[in-house]
């Protein structure tokens, strides 16, 4: 059996069937301390004063600290704008400030996690409370307070795109279509709330084993905030519960290390161990950012969409994080995967006190496309063109110009997703009318149907609206706009007439995702010997070098590049006679270029994956729900190395995707989160995740993949809500503008048409 | 103040004086060290933490460890016997029925207390038998496949 190509069980799967797989809080390590972490609780205000000496004397604390133990009281991923701890006493200005409700102020570090928490009571913080920016609109006024007083206004980062002529597209276009979408706050919801433990090793070196995606990335700003050389510090995953950008920004990783460090300054030489409750996780690390964007779109009657322009806000929250390069996506793909001579994007990311907009899965693809593919939806029925036909006669081909106008990377499938697409959902094409979709869905009632497979919604019998509806995506595989991307990888073979065994060393974090099982086939395909010969050696800076995040779809891309030269590197050494062999690589791929800052010319990313999707809906009447009955979800993945993992990532992702589009309703009112619980926050249940999922993977090869593969994980992701639209559309006959889905709006939107929200 | 109690699990008997407050989660998980139950959320919405008591799932996170007294706890560790995985262990690992395995073990035992009661379950039975636990990587697809394949090989013997 060749390795590449097989649906292997994951080889992580015996010690998490067991439960022996060890997680972040699973860890107990002899006369460990425990840390709790005083979170602000309050949107923006200022420290005057904290007064911890309540807290220091209370039983079984040993140490609490503040801003003034932080050596460099910043970090973040892209900009360190947001302090350790927040309060008086260092150097970092601004650091005073609270600018949301996660914002850590203080640390107790106890004998018991009881003790540790009855104390967090004891420290008493005299806040000034600052006027509250609530929402993009709010901080985009010129007299808006300012969430970072020492920037001149909330604006984080603009980016816009200048294509052709915007005007004179408009003026060709015989129908024009305008919206305005709002998209809200996802929670990631890994169902590992974040944990670790950290001490400090005999060598000297401060040890964090937690749960992250990138180790080295996590080293680096602990080593920052701490002042320190980045080989004092080590960091070391251990199972890690669901990610999906989440873990990409810090959450305990600095503090661990920050209270190992003091405690072993003290001459205390104890671990520490941390565990946020779902609350805490769900204040604490970031959100998908709710989005706000007004679209004008225009089309001739022959379907060419001639005019594109759409303005488009992401709320960043309190703090950067990943904010510039999502928003460099969603710029990219507001306007979809088309060829589009006009087009003019105007996109931002503003700060305001809400809990900070980060990366989760898509990274401002989702929100791009759910204005682009909305458009082109509206388009079609303006035009009264099929939806199918009228992307076809627009989309991004081999050769063609992207809207920031370099070419597409070679290896575009996008045509032939859609072909796919369009033919699994029962589309045929006409030579002269072109593409004609099947007949409508009719309105039934589930519960007389014994073909349909049932759902939770049944619990009220009766008549369904029933609608469907498609869109397409694509999205970058790898950094972006002029980030450096790189992945080392190192093989040894050991043996002495045969390979006996097989070391391979990588950094890459297995999020769930399955990567480490792909890395041991990769390895394996390439050096031709049974996958039980590979050895991995994994996720800890103190063994594996640079991987770069599992993330940006990235890793089986980045990883089986290095991995794939590194092998036959160590190949060529073998039979040069080299014992052990040992060959590594550093996989650089093609560069790329920031956007400009007028125009947004920019060769952008270095590869693409493309998919495509086709929903059918139910709509209760009654009650407004909204059942996914039907997806078939065509992704081109250009190689699949494990078919079986993949539509694991495909189901996944439609089902988080449906959550985002219907049941997940993340209510920040005043800068305060009021869905901080898996109670009042609602992911999607083993009744609400779509039943009839047809996964049609295709493997057109990518020229610079691994085998041909490109990354495929956020891609299934991207497109859902902007389908699940077009068939409530098309089960209600009325447009809905703003996510989520939830009972009450469509309700209204069926049945108070005149009452909606939002104006639209 | 503590309460002593006397708890079997996994076919082995413990006593210890708890605090009444302690949940059976924690017993579990920080005085017996059996950490493959796990904790998800704090308001018993994700199922991470079920284990079998007396023979019915219970979330650990909903149980006071005293009430535990005199039971007979199965948690993950104690489903596989001499090396040997459960059929139930065993579909998930072949059908993928998992991605991250955080809720993993919860799953498992809410699947065995439902292949108890009913061996031959529908796809909808499954559904219903599932409800009360979370996942997030899954879309739950490969989860209800393994649970009707491993009702399947126990059906078989």
């Amino acid at each position: 059996m060749r390795a590449v190509g097989s649906s292997i069980p994951r080889l992580d799967a015996w010690q998490k069937v067991t439960g022996e797989a060890p997680f972040p809080g699973d860890i107990y390590l002899p006369d460990m301390l425990h840390m709790k972490v005083l979170f602000a609780g309050r949107p923006h205000a200022r420290i005057r004063h904290i007064d911890v000496s309540r807290a220091e004397q209370a039983p079984g604390v040993v140490a609490v600290l503040t801003a003034r133990d932080v050596p460099v009281n910043e970090y973040g991923l892209i900009l360190p704008d947001q302090p350790v701890l927040c309060g008086p006493g260092s150097a970092k200005e601004g650091a005073d400030v609270v600018r949301f409700v996660g914002d850590q102020v203080a640390l107790v570090i106890a004998e018991s996690e009881a003790q540790a928490e009855a104390a967090l009571a004891l420290i008493d913080v005299d806040y000034e409370d600052l006027p509250v920016v609530a929402s993009v609109e709010e901080a985009l006024r010129p007299d808006a307070p300012r969430v970072h007083a020492h920037r001149e206004s909330n604006l984080l980062h603009a980016y816009r795109i200048r294509r052709g002529d915007i005007e004179r597209g408009f003026e060709a276009a015989d129908v024009i279509v305008e919206a305005t979408f709002r998209t809200g706050f996802q929670e990631h919801a890994y169902l590992q709330p974040e944990a670790g433990v950290s001490y400090v090793d005999e060598d000297g070196r401060i040890v964090v084993i937690t749960a992250g995606q990138w180790v080295h990335e996590d080293r680096q700003q602990i080593a920052h905030a701490l002042a320190l050389p980045e080989d004092r510090i080590v960091v070391r995953y251990v199972g890690i519960g669901g990610a999906f950008g989440g873990r990409e920004d810090m959450s305990v990783q600095i503090i661990l290390a920050l209270a190992a460090w003091r405690l072993h300054q003290r001459g205390i030489r104890r671990p520490v161990k941390i565990v946020w409750s779902r609350e805490e996780s769900i204040i604490g690390h970031h959100k998908r950012h709710a989005m706000v964007a007004r679209a004008r779109w225009g089309a001739t009657r022959d379907g060419r969409v001639v005019a594109a322009q759409v303005d488009l806000v992401l709320d960043a929250g309190a703090y950067a994080y990943t904010s510039t390069k999502v928003l460099g996506n969603a710029t990219l793909t507001c306007v979809g995967p088309y060829e589009i001579p006009n087009v003019w994007v105007d996109a931002r990311a503003v700060y305001t006190n809400n809990i900070p907009g980060g990366a989760f899965r898509g990274f401002g693809a989702p929100q791009g496309h759910f204005v682009a593919e909305n458009m082109m939806n509206r388009l079609a029925e303006a035009l009264g063109m099929d939806p199918v036909e009228l992307r076809e006669r627009n989309i991004l081909r081999e050769g063609s110009i992207l809207p920031t106008q370099a070419p597409v990377p070679p290896g575009c499938s996008m045509p032939e997703v859609l072909t796919r697409l369009a033919e699994e959902a029962g589309w045929r094409r006409d030579p002269e009318k072109g593409w004609q979709a099947p007949p409508p869905l009719p309105p039934g009632d589930p519960c007389q149907d014994p073909e349909r497979p049932c759902t939770s919604l049944e619990a009220t019998p009766g008549p369904r609206l029933r609608g469907r509806g498609l869109a397409i995506a694509y999205k970058n595989v790898g950094f972006s706009f002029g980030f450096v991307d790189e992945c080392h990888a190192t093989v040894e073979l050991h043996g002495d007439a045969a390979i006996e065994r097989v070391v391979v060393r990588h950094a890459g974090a297995d999020v769930g995702q399955g990567a480490h099982t792909v890395m041991a086939q990769m390895a394996a395909e390439v050096l031709g010997v049974p996958l039980d010969k590979i050895e991995l050696v994994v996720s800890d800076t103190a063994k594996t070098e640079n991987s770069g995040s599992a993330s940006a779809s990235r890793m089986t891309f980045m990883a089986g590049n290095a991995i794939q030269r590194a092998a036959q590197e160590a190949l060529r050494l073998w039979h040069e006679e080299e014992r052990p062999a040992v060959g590594h690589f550093r996989y650089i791929p093609r560069p790329t270029t920031p956007y400009d800052p007028e125009t947004g010319r920019s060769d952008p990313n270095i590869t693409y994956g493309y998919v495509g999707q086709y929903v059918e809906v139910e709509v209760d009447p009654e009650t407004g729900h909204v059942a996914l009955t039907r997806v078939i979800s065509v992704n081109d993945v250009g190689k699949a190395i494990n078919p079986q993992l993949i539509e694991g990532q495909i189901e996944g992702a439609v089902s988080q995707a449906f959550g985002w589009a219907v049941t997940e309703d993340f209510r920040v009112v005043e800068g305060r989160p009021l869905t901080d619980r898996l109670s009042t926050y609602l992911i999607p249940t083993i009744w609400d995740s779509p039943l009839n999922i047809q996964s049609v993977i295709l493997e057109i090869p990518d020229p610079q993949g691994p085998f041909g593969a490109r990354g495929m994980a956020e891609m299934p992701f991207i497109p859902l809500a902007a389908a699940i639209v077009a068939a409530v559309r098309d089960a209600i006959g009325v447009w809905i503008d703003e996510l989520p889905l939830t009972p009450e709006r469509v309700w209204r939107a069926l049945h108070r048409p005149a009452e909606r929200e939002g104006g639209t | 103040m503590g309460v002593p109690i006397r708890v079997e699990v996994n076919g082995r008997v413990y006593e210890h004086t708890v605090e009444p407050r302690l949940l059976l989660v924690h017993y579990l998980r920080d005085v017996l060290g059996l950490t493959g139950t796990k904790v998800g959320c704090d308001t018993s919405q994700c199922g991470a933490c079920t284990v079998l008591m007396n023979g019915l799932a219970v979330k650990s996170c909903t149980v006071l460890a005293v009430q535990a007294d005199g039971a007979q706890i199965t948690t993950i560790e104690g489903l596989a016997k001499d090396g040997e995985l459960h059929p139930l262990q065993q579909a998930f690992w072949e059908n993928h029925g998992l991605q991250c395995g955080y809720c993993t073990p919860g799953m498992i035992l809410a699947a065995y207390d439902l292949l108890q009661e009913n061996p031959n379950p529908t796809e909808e039975e499954v559904r219903h038998g599932l409800e009360g636990n979370l996942c997030r990587c899954t879309g739950y697809h490969n989860i209800v496949k393994a649970v009707l394949d491993a009702a399947q090989r126990m059906r078989e013997g």
